[in-house]
């Protein structure tokens, strides 16, 4: 009689161990800037709930329904996958791309509007902060995008299947991480007073 | 239960979870009890694309300490910022 450990062994970690290490440090540097922001705004209170007012909350929010959804469509891309159905993991990669798009498009709006009304990085602390950290995050969406994109040429190129999956869990990871912080970003500077 | 809690319910309630994040925003509320609403409300968020997203949930104790820990950390600190300044 053999004891069976395999329900009780942990899993391992989704994807490739190095995205991994990439997303902790990713997360480090966005949970300091977090809180350097909330520790700053105590000095600053009423610039900060002043100029918060100034921001496009609806932007902001159908950004984060934008985020959400392509996370989603991503997870369908990796039970796709794992189903071994290539055409439909690459289709919800698509999917999660033209999301990410979306987001890319609303920032750019949002961006637009701020930079014609003369406000740059060192107009206030406020804006500063709005500025840094949501372009950092754009930047991140961005090569969460390139990420999923080298992820999808190579499931069209053959690459992936039921038995290999582990790049499309590592895309995928990268691009919830993106998820997650905004999660973070979006109360704390537009909505949270 | 199992058939609620899935993938799909779960995008839903973090849609849910967003707008109702905007509607508190756009009706202006401030205090201990809104930002702890929101924060909370984020945790929730952050909770299920750690756990269910990410696929966590049966991962070894320790990558899930970093994870979950990074979110509790963040969002506590940040009420604590927010909680003194009131």
């Amino acid at each position: 009689m053999t004891i069976d450990t395999t329900d009780t062994e942990p899993k391992l970690l989704p994807g490739d161990l190095a995205i991994w290490f990439f997303i902790f440090m990713e997360l480090l540097v966005f949970g300091i800037f977090f809180i350097i922001y909330a520790v700053i705004r105590i000095q600053n209170i009423e610039l900060f709930n002043e100029y918060q007012l100034t921001l496009n909350r609806e932007l902001g929010a159908a950004n984060t329904l934008l985020l959400i959804t392509s996370s989603y469509f991503v997870v369908r891309a990796v039970q796709a996958i794992k189903e071994n159905h290539v055409t439909q993991c690459i289709y919800w990669i698509y999917a999660a791309l033209a999301s990410g798009t979306g987001f890319l498009i609303l920032k750019s709006i949002e961006y637009a509007d701020k930079f014609s009304a003369g406000i740059n990085l060192s107009t206030n602390t406020f804006y500063m902060f709005y500025l840094s950290l949501t372009m950092f995050h754009f930047l991140h969406v961005i090569l969460g995008m390139i990420i999923l994109l080298a992820v999808a040429f190579k499931a069209k190129a053959g690459a992936y299947n039921s038995q290999n999956y582990t790049g499309v869990e590592s895309g995928a990871s990268y691009w919830h991480m993106v998820d997650l912080v905004w999660i973070i970003l979006f109360p704390l500077v537009y909505i949270i007073r | 239960m199992k058939k609620v809690y899935n993938i799909h319910t779960i995008w839903l309630l973090m849609i849910v979870l967003t707008l109702s994040t905007y509607a508190l925003g756009k009706l202006g509320y401030s205090g201990v009890i809104p930002v702890l609403f929101l924060l909370l409300t984020a945790l929730v968020k952050g909770g299920l694309i750690i756990r269910d997203f990410m696929e966590l949930k049966d991962v070894s104790l320790l990558w899930r300490v970093i994870m979950y820990g990074w979110l509790w950390i963040v969002c506590i600190a940040i009420a604590v910022t927010y909680i003194i300044s009131i």
